[in-house]
């Protein structure tokens, strides 16, 4: 009877694990806002020149998506026309507000960009800059800046970085979801962990991101971030 | 004082943690032997950090289904195997809150573990109130080390490891309801750019109706000399990381169905650790007590 209850409780604790290591669902809270922005907004329109204004919408989920009921709008006309897909004129000297806007559910996204009409057109700056902060109890942060040569990108982290080496797998992302690795851009792993360093990011316009991303990806965790400031 | 002795030989013997060997405080007698077979697992998705604190982390499970012999091949020496037959580690699925979508799906590698293989040393005489052992342990890397898309799944850490320790057990009691302690602490040499260890091992144990159940706990701790590469050069994680520390307290009962057949159960709780799960283990087992 012993013998019994011994091998009834062998297959009852087999069969009761075999449930619990089946594979589940963790859920990653990645909602972001809703973003609209111009992403080739230039200081400056030569006189009587033509420019297409082009921009970007990121979901909740900072994935690139389709906006609708875009609009574009001067708050000067008489210096900078626009028409409803971007087109601009520089009409005459001075200085207007380029106004993109988008309704998405009932919610109205928006983004601005001054521009000078002057002799010649001057794209806007090529380099942007952030700080890069811990969002977790591993030491990390630092300043970075960015800078567009040609199609490619150079990442430098200055001289105030610092970062744990205690992390098994630290990994560099630029992204626009800083929630998730999902539907970012993996630059590197991380093998410097203090001072300063510098990533080239191949084919990759300064405009298409809008955070640096550090993530443990053996332990899948989120360790901190930088946002990309223009 | 007798009976006190034949308990401690016996039962000194259960400690499992965290896939290493926790023999008892004296060796098994000639012929004689103790087989187990056990359930362990744990699923975590808290981490210790290098800094202590606690940092979430994907949800990680990780089983193993072994087989724990120990016989006495003389009245001194005694083998022990510790042998995974089946380990199943696993990362969930990620979900995403807003949209339900899966952003990545969830993985599983299934193999053997890495199993030990030890001989402990009788250093004082059976019949002394204090017994002091050696024990020697080889941690063999037969577990997968670099398993799943990013070869973080393991059930193993991929580096052979020596591991000597000394043990010191003794009788806490007499009569119908005996107690007994042991110290156990060593050195765990390892390999492979892994950082060496130091572990200490407290254990007491009393018996309660009549030879029918053992309660035991046991504090674990190990500590890392973060003699090895850094934790950022070794893709490891888990229980299986570079430069982990843990403390931990176990509690364990035991209750003999028969004379020489019985079930075991435990739970571990860490205390403290760094670069390793901060998640409860837990084992069940079925054992054979050859009296």
């Amino acid at each position: 009877m012993s013998s019994k209850i011994f091998v009834a409780s062998i297959l009852v604790t087999l069969l009761s694990v075999t449930f619990i290591s089946c594979i589940g669902d963790d859920i990653v809270f990645d909602e972001v806002v809703e973003t609209i922005r111009i992403t080739n907004a230039p200081d400056t329109l030569a006189l009587d020149s033509e420019y297409r204004f082009e921009y970007i919408y990121l979901d909740k989920t900072g994935n690139e998506g389709q906006a609708i009921n875009v609009k574009w709008q001067s708050s000067d006309p008489e210096v900078i026309d626009i028409s409803q897909d971007g087109n601009a004129n520089a009409l005459q000297s001075g200085r207007a507000t380029i106004e993109v806007t988008a309704l998405i559910d009932g919610v109205e996204l928006l983004d601005q960009a001054d521009v000078v009409v002057g002799q010649s057109t001057v794209l806007n700056n090529d380099s942007k800059s952030g700080t890069i902060k811990t969002t977790s109890s591993y030491v990390l942060e630092g300043s970075f800046t960015l800078q567009q040569t040609g199609n490619d990108l150079t990442l430098q982290i200055a001289d105030d970085y610092r970062a744990s080496s205690s992390l098994p797998g630290l990994v560099l992302y630029l992204t626009n979801n800083p929630n998730t690795i999902e539907g970012s851009l993996e630059i590197s792993p991380v093998t410097v962990f203090n001072g300063a360093h510098e990533y080239l990011i191949e084919n990759v316009d300064i405009e298409e991101y809008g955070y640096l991303l550090y993530f443990c990806k053996p332990f899948r965790v989120k360790v901190g971030d930088g946002k990309i400031n223009d | 004082m007798r009976q006190v002795k034949y308990y401690l030989t016996i039962l000194l013997l259960h400690g499992l943690f965290l896939q290493s060997l926790w023999a008892g405080g004296w060796p098994q007698p000639k012929g004689k032997g103790y087989f187990k077979l056990s359930e362990w697992w744990m699923i975590a998705d808290k981490h210790y950090t290098d800094t202590g604190l606690k940092d979430p982390n994907i949800t990680s499970g990780l089983f193993t289904t072994s087989l724990y012999a120990e016989y006495g091949l003389s009245n001194r020496i005694t083998g022990i195997v510790y042998f995974p037959v089946f380990s199943r580690n696993y990362f969930n699925n990620q979900i995403s809150g807003t949209t339900g979508e899966t952003l990545k799906s969830g993985e599983a590698i299934n193999s053997i573990g890495d199993p030990n293989v030890g001989v402990k040393i009788g250093l004082t005489q059976a019949d002394r109130g204090i017994v002091l052992s050696s024990i020697l342990t080889l941690g063999l890397p037969l577990g997968e080390s670099a398993g799943g898309v990013d070869g973080a799944l393991q059930t193993g850490d991929g580096e052979f490891n020596q591991m000597l320790q000394m043990e010191l057990g003794f009788g806490l009691g007499s009569g119908s309801s005996p107690s007994y302690g042991k110290v156990t602490s060593g050195f765990n040499n390892r390999t492979k750019g892994f950082s060496d260890e130091f572990r200490l091992h407290v254990e007491l144990g009393k018996n309660l109706f009549n030879n029918r159940v053992w309660l035991i706990g046991r504090l674990n701790m190990i500590e890392s000399l973060k003699n090895g590469k850094d934790a950022s050069q070794v893709i490891t994680s888990g229980i299986f990381a570079n430069n982990t520390e843990v403390t931990s307290l176990q509690v364990e009962a035991n209750y003999y169905i028969t004379e020489t057949l019985g079930i075991s159960a435990s739970i571990s709780s860490p205390l403290r650790g760094e670069i390793t799960y901060a998640a409860n283990a837990y084992e069940v087992g079925f054992f054979v007590d050859m009296k």
